[in-house]
């Protein structure tokens, strides 16, 4: 007895007949309802850049927030729902400041991100009396970018717990423009700045609202100054350079 | 005395879960490489138990720990660093830096507060920038970097001859000129030898056996260490940090 | 031996001997004197050195000074260094159930028929069972520690300013290891026509 096509989609934990998960499926399309995010990784570190979309004259825009930090060398941009962002992120930076607490040395950006994804499929029914599992897969992705001793790198998490490590990313709902505009632009010997104003540039591209230092919010991991989100008035110079 | 009678008298009974099992061990630091040492005898009381039984572990192709204390703690203890360092290896892809085994160690201690391994620990290598480290512990995992330690039975006559010719503790360099920070190899292998023969000599305890791991640094050529007797390699590269050990016999009475 | 604290050692050397003394005098862990030498001159070739109680240190270099006297004017003759040791050994023994509570080293040179003079060294436990050993002897609240260092730095056949040196490096960092110990030391280095008296100063702490 088979279930309607319609059926599969109803159970976390059910594979389709063709062997397909569809509620992941369905998570990974909410990321496309998320505001445009990208990724630019250069060999003088890594950009992080989100569009912030305002939706009323009267929201204060500085409180809309999708550039987070995960421990001093660890940044992360997040698409799609981003209040599940929140439960990732404050497992990235337990198991960091574990690590460190551990270790007495900085984790590595693959790790987080490796950590993050176990974190992504706990969904489903917990079988026996174990901890209480969340019901349904996560609704956004994630792109974290650090500096390690393997140098700086960018990781995209999506629901499914899948990462892989780019050199430039986007997501979001105009994420394909976006990508075939940094797959034209992006070259290997980047300096940051130019990386900031690519990440601009393609975030410009994709925006329906003119952008400008309100609406975008721009953040990097250098090896210096680790992780830092960039101010109004950097942002400003960028935007008026663009 | 009626055997039936003790019943009636109370009694206190303790179980013990720690002996200690007698040893030394010892580790100083070069600048690009460590020497870690603990002699072999083990015993219980005035018995001796076993004339070889290893105090100092290889734990990866630059870090060594010595553990002397209770023997079963101390074993048992390497046993779960080793694992957690596989673990680790699964975890980061590559070896756990020195300076992170060292804190690993001390978490590992500290979670027994409240019963604790009766271990001393002494954790030589290489770190991640190439100087020759050496980091001691105490049982509940104080610990500290240091250029050279001594500890267990003998460590009372060790430790102030190592000040003295290790740190150059109540002694003035010549006008004009400051003591080594760091003694070559050769020399600190005197100094080991010396410092564990002078051990068995004045302390029971101590004897029948020496074992000296060596660990050198990338790079380092082999000055000092070829054509010494009874040297053997365990490192399992050849181009990265490279592990010898060196066994001498010592006094068995 | 921790009421007040103190160590004492003495070495052989090449036709000449030392031996030396910390400083300190404590009452528990309180440091109440830096000025306590625990070494004393018997004639004018052998020195008693004691660690231990220092009432009982007081006392016994008195009846030590008395004995060695008596003996003098009995023998008419100076006392030598292992007449001195058995001296020492009897007088301590005499109080075998009620001992003096401390450790005394002996150090001194001895007269050949051939009239040169030989190192003589020895030590004894606090009921007087004599220990002479060949290269040196320590007593005191650092003395494992002395043992290690002296293992280490003392050698056969060492000159004199060589055997004041390896006596001073051993008792200064032995004694730096040791709580009860320290605030400086003596050392008296005994040669057939003189002695050579130092006071060193330690890390004074």
């Amino acid at each position: 007895m088979f279930l309607t096509r319609s059926e599969y989609d109803r159970g976390v934990n059910t594979f389709s007949p063709e062997g397909r998960l569809f509620q992941v499926e369905y998570a990974i399309e909410a990321i496309k309802l998320g505001s445009t995010t990208v990724g630019v990784r250069t060999p003088e570190g890594v950009v992080l850049g989100v569009e912030k979309r305002v939706q009323s004259p009267l929201l204060e825009s500085a409180s809309i927030e999708k550039i987070m930090e995960i421990d001093t060398h660890l940044g992360c941009a997040m698409s799609g729902l981003t209040a599940d962002a929140r439960t990732m992120i404050d497992h990235a930076r337990v198991t960091a400041q574990n690590h460190s607490f551990t270790y007495n040395e900085q984790i590595k950006v693959e790790s987080a991100t490796q950590a993050v994804c176990d974190l992504a499929l706990r969904f489903g029914e917990s079988v026996h009396e174990e901890e209480a599992m969340m019901s349904r897969p996560f609704g956004v992705a994630l792109l974290i970018a650090g500096i390690d001793e393997l140098g700086p790198q960018l990781f995209h998490t999506d629901p499914s717990g899948t990462f892989m490590r780019y050199e430039a990313k986007a997501i979001g709902s105009g994420s394909e423009a976006a990508q075939s505009e940094l797959q034209d632009k992006w070259h290997k010997q980047m300096t940051l700045r130019e990386a900031e104003i690519l990440t601009l540039r393609v975030l410009k591209q994709v925006m329906e609202e003119k952008l400008d230092h309100h609406n975008v919010q721009l953040a990097q991991v250098t090896p210096g100054k680790g992780f830092e989100i960039l101010d109004e008035v950097k942002l400003k110079e960028l935007v008026d350079d663009m | 005395m009626n055997p039936m009678n003790t019943a009636s008298h109370p009694q206190q009974r303790q179980f013990n879960p720690y002996t200690e099992n007698g040893g030394t061990i010892l580790a100083i630091a070069g600048l690009d490489f460590s020497v870690i040492a603990g002699d072999t005898r083990q015993s219980e009381g005035y018995n001796i138990q076993t004339r070889y039984a290893p105090k100092v572990f290889r734990l990866t192709d630059r870090a060594v720990l010595a553990v002397n204390g209770f023997a079963a703690d101390g074993n048992m203890f390497v046993k779960k660093v080793k694992q957690r360092l596989e673990w680790y290896r699964h975890a980061h892809a590559k070896d756990m830096p020195l300076h992170a085994i060292a804190r690993l160690i001390q978490t590992m201690l500290y979670a027994r507060r409240f019963f604790p391994y009766y271990v001393y620990n002494i954790l030589g290598g290489i770190e991640d920038d190439g100087s020759g480290a050496v980091y001691s512990f105490d049982p509940v995992g104080s610990y500290e970097r240091e250029t050279c330690r001594a500890a267990g039975a003998a460590q009372s006559l060790v430790q102030p001859f190592l000040d003295n010719q290790i740190y150059f503790k109540n002694q003035q360099p010549a006008l004009g000129t400051s003591h080594p920070a760091h003694l070559p190899l050769p020399q600190v292998l005197r100094l080991v030898i010396d410092s564990f023969t002078g051990a068995t000599e004045r302390h029971i305890e101590v004897g029948d056996g020496l074992e000296m791991f060596v660990v050198l640094a990338k790079g380092h050529d082999l000055a000092g260490l070829e054509g010494i007797a009874g040297l053997q390699e365990m490192s399992t590269k050849s181009d990265g940090e490279r592990i010898f050990v060196i066994r001498r016999e010592l006094k068995k009475d | 031996m921790e009421y007040n604290g103190g160590s004492v050692i003495a070495m052989v050397g090449k036709g000449c001997v030392a031996i030396g003394s910390d400083l300190r005098l404590g009452n528990q862990a309180l440091t109440v004197a830096t000025n306590f030498e625990k070494v004393f001159p018997v004639t004018d070739r052998i020195y008693i050195g004691m660690s231990g109680l220092a009432t009982d240190v007081a006392t016994l270099r008195e009846q030590f000074r008395f004995r060695v006297n008596m003996y003098t004017i009995k023998e008419e003759r100076e006392i030598e260094p292992e007449s001195f040791a058995h001296l020492v050994s009897s007088t301590l023994y005499e109080r075998r159930f009620g001992p003096y509570f401390i450790e005394p080293v002996m150090a001194g040179l001895w007269k050949t028929q051939a009239g040169e003079y030989k190192p003589y060294i020895a030590a004894a436990d606090l009921i007087g069972c004599l220990n002479f050993a060949k290269d040196f002897v320590v007593a005191g609240t650092a003395s494992e520690k002395l043992f290690g260092v002296a293992e280490g730095l003392w050698e056969p056949d060492l000159e004199p300013e060589d055997l004041f040196e390896t006596i001073s490096q051993t008792l200064l960092n032995g004694v730096d290891r040791d709580a009860y110990s320290g605030w400086g030391a003596v050392i008296h280095v005994i040669l057939p026509d003189k002695v050579i008296t130092r006071t060193l100063k330690g890390r004074m702490d």
